[in-house]
């Protein structure tokens, strides 16, 4: 909303400077965008939040300058010389959708000399950014400019059979605006029709056909409410967003209807000649029942925490047109809101209104606050954990969007089947669906990297993925799943990433206490390389093995869609899966003072045995003494071990919480593990 | 066999001590070191050994004090044996190695790095986490309910416009899900689930169609601050909002209110703190309204509440000098190595 200071001056004297007028409306709720001097006049430009459509009219802007400066508001009391005719001969008024259209009120003058407006009221238009059109147009203009309520003015010998209708458009149905567009309207939108066609978009815009020109003689002019999402429908469906929409999508005093009427005649006939008829045609009624509300004198200490005297409560309320209710006491004070502040109904709203012009700077900021200790949640802390080790490790912590591109969503998601949530409008360009997986984002973001010469890019990322649950009963209260995921993309082998990828879960304490464990398996998944990616199992005693996390080289597809040229790998854990391990206290075990015996052992086995499966056996076969099972060394050679064979070097350390192990226990110990292996895995002993 | 006095063994042993020491002070070479340990240490032949043999002939109520001196002796020779093998050895090391060149690089170690936002969020949390907020977390898709109409946005409030929001192409039933346009969601949820006082902090991604520029971005993040107990009041908002502005941007900054609107809060006001010697704006704040109590169930007639908002980026942005936010998003890693 822009102000001009002249214009101002019609209503309230304001005694200081314009700055200090700017800054006691941004002390009240009137944020100021900027001030410029145009010609002898001041544009201020003010931004009015939308419970304050009454500050959208200079007149509004005025009685809140008048409150904060104590000078008394002059409001004109506009009183049209009315002629012979009568209005309701000349048109008839009906409203089909009252829910839409409250209230539509028409007055009729004959006659005008349509012609440009005198020099004060192009001025003014010019101060607040409006052109001039002529002089009956720039008076609706101008009524709305003062007092809030969007006028608009129909040629009315274009009106077809003398009637205005009010109802919702037609599906698909055409209307041709004032700018000459052909536009499709919707049921959601509300048009002006006469007895044929519709010759307004209400509340938006006026139709091309009634369009007030130079050889027009009678106008009809509109004053009406109309409700605010047919409006917005309009404006926004059809991106015809008008000063007039604006207004009408924050809801207008109902009592300036006929105020905005009157004065728009009276203007009219001033400048443009012509004779008013006798009367307004009304159709449907001013919904305007003004709340009361009870304020009990103490209610504004107990929120604001300072207490505003009750005379000073009393004048702020009046000044802002708050009418003071018969009562009998300051306990059972009772004010009607002002037609123009249907934003207030409650006693918090009058407290607001008493504080914003007392001003906030009264409210102390030495209160004291009770102390109270508080937690992290699990999730937090299992959150904070994980970044740790990541950040310890040498990663950088990476930002990429909820939102992906078709084509990076196309990429198999470790952790469900169903397609990607479309989402519109799109975030970015092209970015129209929910991920499920955080590995295409920051791959790409490493790709950024080498597109600038950084080849380094060691990148994770905490965040949320969105996966669509199977539709089915079940699932009907909470159809989207939002597993917290952390993911990194680093250079390197299989090796680096899992080593994070165990770190992190070691970070988090999963299978500390035995009571969970870890199984990588293969697995075939985008954009790993086949046989060179995992998935991570989570067995927990008492629950489902469920997949926790997946471990793998990029593929070279993958590699060469997100511009990466080096070895990548990458790794997406499950965070909202391990963090039960956040909270769990844990017995300290006390660290054995007794010696370690460490033996190293030479296995050979069939090139195929998987490491796993003879860890496995050596840890069940040593049981509690093995402290570490370390594998050392693997290696082929066909001469000396035997085509399609290979052999493990696995140094055990062996330690014992009671006692100091002899050589001939820890023999034994070995003797059982080399048994084991050769039981499962067909393991021999190399000596 | 008369026994051996207490106090001529005794003698003996400090004799014995005595000129230990002196030898052991005054080995120059191994050599010398070797000799001195034969002469007192020795296992076969050592004067130690020697004075050991005498140790039987104590009285028998005597041979206990004989012991822990004999032992003293034995432990106070070997210590000094010792220290003076680590003298003849550093003496000689440092002459043998080679010298380096000590300006050679170290064995790199690499740093990982937070995200800034991420370090902002932090410190917003630590800083309320002293002041009794514990931070909650929900989720990014949402309701109607959650988003809308528990925080008093009525059907007819532009905010609920679709094109101001994400919508999903998945709905719950009849109810279209969205992306939450901010975090006061969460705050609902826990002030459904629990019951007053409650002093909570919800963080997180929150979504708007904005254009990207420098300073917005369709994906940003938010922290809000919510306190219910009985008797609150501005002045308590105020307080907390002080003491938060005075831990984060350090010193003591002063704050000012300007009034405003929310739907969810009234009265409603815009919070300034003072940084560098004007009035910046950091985010919005009010009384929590009491439709907004009454929606989750709560007596407002009972209890009271506040609640403020910051925009992550904005004050990220400003602390670290950041003049364009979609930095924050571009994960180079020139950038992200410098916090």
């Amino acid at each position: 909303m822009i102000i001009s200071t002249n214009w101002l001056a019609d209503y309230v004297q304001v005694p200081g400077t314009d700055d200090d007028l700017v800054d006691r409306l941004l002390m009240s709720g009137l944020n100021h965008e900027s001030t410029t001097r145009v010609g002898d006049d001041t544009a201020i430009e003010i931004e009015v939040t939308s419970n304050r459509p009454d500050c959208l009219g200079h007149i509004g802007v005025a009685r809140e300058a008048s409150v904060l400066y104590g000078r008394p508001l002059h409001v004109p009391d506009p009183r049209p010389l009315e002629g012979a005719g009568e209005a309701s001969h000349s048109i008839v008024v009906e409203i089909r959708s009252p829910e839409i259209c409250p209230c539509y009120m028409a007055r009729v003058i004959r006659g005008v000399r349509v012609g440009p407006s005198p020099q004060w009221l192009v001025d003014r238009l010019a101060t607040v950014g409006m052109a001039s059109v002529n002089n009956v147009v720039d008076v609706t203009n101008y009524v709305m400019l003062e007092c809030g309520q969007p006028l608009h003015a129909f040629d009315l010998t274009r009106i077809r059979g003398g009637r205005i209708v009010v109802r919702r458009a037609a599906e698909g149905e055409p209307f041709t605006a004032i700018n000459h567009k052909v536009y499709t309207l919707t049921e959601r939108m509300c048009v002006i029709a006469d007895a044929e066609r519709p010759v307004a978009l209400a509340g938006v815009m006026g139709g091309a056909d009634t369009e007030i020109g130079p050889g027009t003689t009678d106008v009809l002019i509109e004053s009406a409410q109309f409700a605010p999402l047919p409006v917005r429908a309009a404006a926004r469906g059809l991106v015809l967003a008008s000063p007039s929409s604006y207004r009408f999508e924050r809801g207008p005093d109902p009592a300036m209807v006929d105020w905005a009427s009157r004065r728009a005649a009276a203007l009219m006939l001033e400048l443009a000649g012509g004779v008013l008829e006798r009367g307004s045609v009304i159709a449907g009624e001013l919904a305007s029942a003004p709340a009361t509300i009870p304020l009990p004198a103490e209610r504004v200490g107990e929120v604001l925490g300072v207490d505003v005297a009750e005379t000073r409560q009393r004048e702020i309320l009046t000044a802002l047109g708050f009418v003071e209710e018969p009562s009998a006491g300051p306990q059972t004070r009772r004010w009607r809101a002002p037609t123009w502040r249907r934003d207030c109904w409650r006693d918090i709203d009058l407290v607001e209104e008493i504080a914003r012009i007392e001003g906030y700077s009264r409210v102390s900021e030495n209160a004291v606050i009770a102390a109270r200790p508080i937690e992290l949640s699990p999730r937090e802390v299992t959150v904070r954990r994980a970044g740790e080790v990541l950040v310890g490790a040498g990663l950088c912590e990476a930002m990429t969007r909820s939102v992906v591109t078709e084509a990076f969503a196309a990429t198999a998601s470790p952790w469900g089947e169903t397609p990607p949530i479309l989402i519109a409008p799109p975030l970015v360009r092209g970015a129209d669906r929910l991920r499920r997986s955080l590995l295409p984002s920051l791959l790409e973001a490493r790709g950024g990297n080498v597109a600038v010469g950084v080849d380094d890019a060691d990148l994770f990322e905490i965040a949320r993925a969105y996966l669509a649950r199977p539709v089915t009963e079940e699932n009907a209260a909470s159809p989207i799943e939002e597993p917290l995921l952390v993911s990194l993309v680093v250079g390197g082998d299989f090796a680096r990433a899992k080593g994070l990828a165990d770190a992190v879960c070691a970070g988090l304490g999963t299978g500390r206490d035995g009571e969970a464990r870890l199984v990588y398996r293969p697995v075939v998944l985008e954009p790993f390389a086949r046989g060179r990616a995992a998935e991570i199992v989570l067995e927990r005693r008492g629950h489902a093995a469920v997949r926790i996390g997946v471990v793998g080289e990029v593929s070279k597809a993958a590699a060469d869609r997100f511009g990466l040229d080096a070895a990548v790998a990458a790794a997406e854990l499950r965070l909202d899966r391990l963090d039960f391990t956040a909270l769990l206290e844990r017995p300290l075990v006390k660290p054995s003072d007794f010696p370690a015996m460490q033996r190293d052992v030479n296995l050979v086995v069939d090139e195929s045995v998987r490491w796993g499966d003879v860890a496995d056996a050596i840890t069940s076969a040593a049981g509690e003494v093995l402290e570490e099972c370390r594998l050392v060394q693997v290696w082929q050679d066909a001469e000396r071990l035997g085509a399609g064979q290979k052999s493990l070097v696995v140094t055990l350390a062996l330690r014992s919480a009671t006692g100091t192990l002899s050589g001939e226990e820890a023999g034994r110990i070995v003797d059982a593990v080399v048994a084991e292996c050769g039981r499962r895995v067909n393991a021999v002993l190399r000596r | 066999m008369t026994a051996v006095p207490l106090d001529s063994f005794r003698a003996d042993l400090e004799r014995l001590r005595a000129d230990a020491e002196t030898a052991l002070a005054a080995a120059t070479d191994a050599a010398a070191l070797e000799a001195a340990r034969v002469e007192f240490l020795g296992a076969r032949s050592g004067r130690l050994k020697a004075i050991q043999k005498s140790l039987g002939g104590l009285d028998t109520s005597d041979k206990p004090a004989g012991g822990r001196h004999f032992n003293d002796a034995k432990n106070a020779i070997t210590a000094g044996l010792e220290a003076a093998q680590i003298r003849l050895a550093e003496a000689s090391g440092g002459a043998e190695a080679a010298s380096i060149d000590v300006t050679l690089p170290g064995t790199p170690v690499p740093i990982g790095h937070l995200h800034p936002l991420t370090r902002t969020i932090r410190r917003v949390q630590e800083i309320m986490g002293r002041l009794g907020f514990e931070s909650v977390d929900g989720p990014e898709v949402e309701d109607q309910w959650h988003n809308f109409e528990a925080l008093a946005i009525s059907a007819e409030h532009p905010a609920r416009d679709p094109l101001d929001n994400f919508y999903l192409a998945v709905a719950r039933g009849a109810d279209p899900l969205l992306l939450r346009s901010q975090t006061s969601t969460v705050q609902i949820r826990v002030m459904e689930n629990r019951e007053p006082p409650l002093r909570i902090v919800s963080l997180g991604r929150v979504y708007r169609p904005d254009t990207a520029d420098a300073t917005h971005y369709p994906m940003f993040h938010q922290v809000e601050g919510l306190l219910v107990e009985p008797g609150t009041t501005m002045a308590h908002l105020k307080s907390v909002l002080r003491l938060f502005a005075s831990s984060f941007l350090g010193g003591d900054v002063r704050v000012r209110f300007r009034p405003s609107f929310f739907p969810f809060t009234e009265p409603s006001v815009e919070v300034d703190m003072e940084w560098g010697g004007r009035w910046v704006e950091m985010g919005g704040a009010g009384m929590v309204d009491p439709a907004v109590l009454e929606a989750v169930g709560y007596d407002p007639d009972a209890v009271s509440g506040f609640a403020f908002g910051l925009g992550v980026e904005r004050i990220a942005a400003r602390r670290y000098g950041v003049d364009d936010i979609r930095d924050f998003y571009r994960n180079d890693v020139r950038f992200l190595r410098q916090f």
